[in-house]
This record gives C-alpha cells, sequence and structure tokens, in this order.
C-alpha cells in the first residue's frame, strides 16, 4: 500500500517516488526528469522551472487515499503550471498510452477469429476517439479561456461552469471493455491479454484521477480566480 | 454474488481507528465501499450533504446527546443507516437511537454480517437478479436488432412491441450484462454467436 501525503517541499524526490510509484507519472508530467539524486522536492523543482506548491498539490492530492475529502485549494496555486501538467497528461493518453494498449490488444487477441479481433478493434477505436475529444475540448476551449482570464479579460460567452456540466467520466468506456474481455473473452488465457488488462486497469484508475484532479482542484481554482477577475473589472468601472 | 456498492462516512476523531476501520472494510468481499473520513462534527453535515452516504459510522460522543433523527433531516439524508462505532462505555438510550452498532473488537465477519443485514434488501435483490443473469430470448432478439444499428422505434415495429418495452428492456439488458454501449453489446453478440460479422460491417 502507498504512503498517505503530505509530503513537503523539505522531503527528498527520491523517497516520494519510491513510496509510491504512480507518481513517477506525475513527475514526468510536470517536465521533471530522472537522475535527480538525493535533491529534495522544492530543489528539483526549481530546476525544472515547475512550480513547487502546484507540484505538492497534485502530488498530495493524488497520495491521499480518502478521496471523499474536499481539498482546500491553495492560494499559492499557479495555473499555468496546472495547465502544463493537464496537457502533458493528455499527450501521454492520447500518443502513448492508448495507441500503446491498442497495439498489445491486437496482438494479445491475434489468435482470436476475424469477427472477435474486428468488434474488439472496433470498440478500442472509438473509445480512443471518445477520449480524444473530450481532451481536444478541454485543450481548444478550456485552456485558451483561462489563459485569456488569467490576462484580466472576461469573456462574456463562456465561463467554467460550462465545462462542469459537461465534463464526463472519461473511465467508464474502458472498464467496460474490461469487464467484456474478463467475461466473455473466448480465446486461451494467455500472457500478452493479461499483460493488456493490467494496463487497462491502471490507465481506468489513471483516467479516473485524471477527472478527479480537474474536478476537485482545477476546477475550483479557475472559479476562485473568475471571481477575482470580476471583482477587479467591477472596480475598475466609474 | 455481485457487489453491493456502499458509500459509507466514518465519522471519528482518532486517525488510528479511521484508518483501521477503513482498511477493514475495504476488505469485506461482497460489497465495492467507497469512504470518507469525517474528523470532526464540524465538518460532519457539509460532508454528509455532499456525500449523501448510504451508511454513517460515528462515535457516538461526537455528536453528544443530539437525536439523530432531526440531524438526519438537517442534513437532508434520511434514508441513511447510522452504526455507532463504540469502543467506550455509553449510556444505553444514547445508543438506542442508532440502527446497528460496531464494537471494537467486532471480527470482519461480524461487521459484514451487519452490514449484509442494515442493507438486507439490496441484498435479497442482488440475489434474485444473480438467478437472472442470462439474458431472456426476447432480450437476445433485441440484443441482435441493437447491434444491427436499428433505432428503438425500428426495433419496435419489427418485433410488434411498444417503444416502451424496448427501452424496458434494453435497460435490462445494460443492468445483465453491465454492458452499455452498442459497440459493447456488438462483443458479447459476436462472442456468442448471435449475430455474424456480415451482419453488423
Amino acid at each position: 500500500m502507498y504512503k498517505k501525503g503530505n509530503y513537503r517541499e523539505t522531503d527528498k524526490m527520491s523517497d516520494l517516488i519510491c513510496d509510491n510509484y504512480p507518481m513517477l507519472l506525475v513527475m514526468s508530467r510536470f517536465g521533471i526528469a530522472l537522475g535527480f539524486g538525493e535533491k529534495n522536492i522544492g530543489e528539483v523543482c526549481r530546476m525544472n522551472n515547475v512550480d513547487t506548491c502546484t507540484f505538492l498539490t497534485v502530488v498530495n492530492f493524488l497520495s491521499d487515499t480518502a478521496l471523499g475529502s474536499v481539498p482546500t485549494v491553495s492560494e499559492c496555486l499557479s495555473l499555468e503550471s496546472f495547465m502544463t501538467y493537464l496537457h502533458n497528461s493528455h499527450d501521454y493518453f492520447l500518443k502513448f498510452r492508448l495507441p500503446q494498449i491498442r497495439a498489445k490488444l491486437l496482438e494479445a487477441i491475434s489468435n482470436s477469429t476475424d469477427d472477435v479481433t474486428f468488434v474488439i478493434r472496433r470498440f478500442f477505436d472509438e473509445y480512443a476517439e471518445e477520449v480524444n475529444k473530450h481532451m481536444l475540448y478541454e485543450e481548444k476551449t478550456v485552456f485558451p479561456y483561462v489563459r485569456a482570464i488569467l490576462n484580466g479579460e472576461t469573456n462574456q460567452k463562456y465561463n467554467i461552469s460550462i465545462f462542469m456540466k459537461r465534463h464526463d467520466q472519461i473511465e467508464l468506456k474502458i472498464a467496460e471493455l474490461k469487464n467484456i474481455l474478463i467475461k466473455y473473452y473466448p480465446g486461451a488465457s494467455n500472457n500478452m491479454l493479461n499483460s493488456v488488462l493490467f494496463d487497462i486497469f491502471s490507465t481506468e484508475e489513471d483516467l479516473a484521477s485524471h477527472n478527479q484532479i480537474e474536478d476537485s482542484l482545477f476546477i475550483p481554482a479557475i472559479l476562485e480566480l473568475e471571481k477575482k477577475v470580476l471583482n477587479n473589472n467591477g472596480k475598475h468601472k466609474p | 454474488m455481485a457487489n453491493i456498492n456502499l458509500k459509507i462516512i466514518i465519522a471519528e476523531p482518532s486517525v488510528i481507528i479511521r484508518s483501521g476501520l477503513e482498511l477493514l472494510l475495504k476488505r469485506i468481499a461482497g460489497f465495492r465501499i467507497q469512504i470518507v473520513e469525517v474528523s470532526g462534527v464540524e465538518s460532519l453535515p457539509d460532508a454528509m450533504r455532499t456525500n449523501k452516504p448510504d451508511v454513517l459510522i460515528i462515535n457516538p460522543a461526537m455528536i453528544g446527546g443530539v437525536n439523530l433523527s432531526n440531524f438526519k433531516e438537517e442534513c437532508s439524508c434520511l434514508s441513511v443507516k447510522c452504526i455507532a462505532l463504540v469502543y467506550s462505555v455509553f449510556e444505553h438510550t444514547c445508543l438506542r437511537m442508532f440502527d446497528e452498532q460496531i464494537k471494537i473488537f467486532d471480527s470482519a465477519d461480524e461487521i459484514r454480517h451487519k452490514l449484509e443485514r442494515l442493507n438486507a434488501e439490496e441484498v435479497v435483490s442482488m440475489e434474485e437478479s444473480d438467478e437472472q443473469q442470462m439474458l431472456s430470448a426476447r432480450e437476445k432478439e433485441i440484443v441482435v436488432c441493437v447491434v444491427k444499428g436499428m433505432t428503438n422505434r425500428e426495433i419496435a415495429t419489427s418485433l410488434f412491441l411498444s417503444t416502451h418495452t424496448v427501452i424496458t428492456h434494453r435497460r435490462n439488458i445494460a443492468r445483465k450484462l453491465q454492458i452499455h454501449s452498442a459497440s459493447g453489446l456488438t462483443i458479447y453478440a459476436i462472442v456468442n454467436k448471435l449475430v455474424e460479422l456480415s451482419d453488423i460491417k
């Protein structure tokens, strides 16, 4: 079992990763490479131009296993850093994780009959397209909006509550694929299929926590920012 | 038996006891339990309102002599089942208002039985549905239509049913198979030889 958060910037980066290895993904999504020796979290973040507070907020949110608890969004959060993290996460899922699972899945089921491989491939491709749409919307609509309000522009046409309403859970359908394979896959047991199931299990969790970060940290931070910008603009008016 | 989903709030000031109970609950077979921890009575009403738990496991000392039914009403959680987490001496009248008690020396099995008793209705309905996990002949016909890409209205016309009946069947199919998408049903139909590849391309 992983150790529970609260990590501080004086803790060693290598301890964080060894205690809780999914943090490896968080680290690389913030753009931090391996090979940091004995340095602590704060030093490694500064060396890589990563906002330490944002890094720690994400890390501590993810390593607290009681995810129901509502985190308080810290004042020091850098939305720019946060968006870099989210953007790199999207890249990871779309350009690395899903294509890799697809290739492994196709190899694992290659001994099946043509009809079985056809429907499983079609399911997966439809799913990957849904994830792509979901993430592209954030890249094309939400992030530019946040950058605009960071510059103090208020946009009457868009606000973050629109995103809140349409932000759906993207891990449900890959969970469905996993259930179908487990319950109904007709072929003999094989190592590659087990391996791909492990990947799907962990990707399902990873996608769920990615969404949770957006819902519980990113959106509340933007709501705060919206309030601030509205107040400021109100003050400037005669 | 299929898993029963439960959302549980543990309200207990001691982190040692909270984490211990959490670990134990998560290991209980037959339940898929989601836990929210609350350490102080101040944050309890808010946690109740936002999480709408099925079960509240609470140290009675945390709410003193508060009337539980008033408290449930206040949190708009009228149907929540309340379990007292008992590890010190409490007056009998204080414990009477709880639906159940978990004692500090209870075994995992005892706790499991208590949860099952509290959720008896769901356990029974789960067992019933277990026997009916298999699709009926009618439901299989509908799966075939769905994977061929027919709309609910087209399915209704070709099987001489009302659209409403088709929708009910589809809901039951999704519940039995835990498959909610048409492309998922297609895999099911191919694997179980309900359709041929040429039917769906």
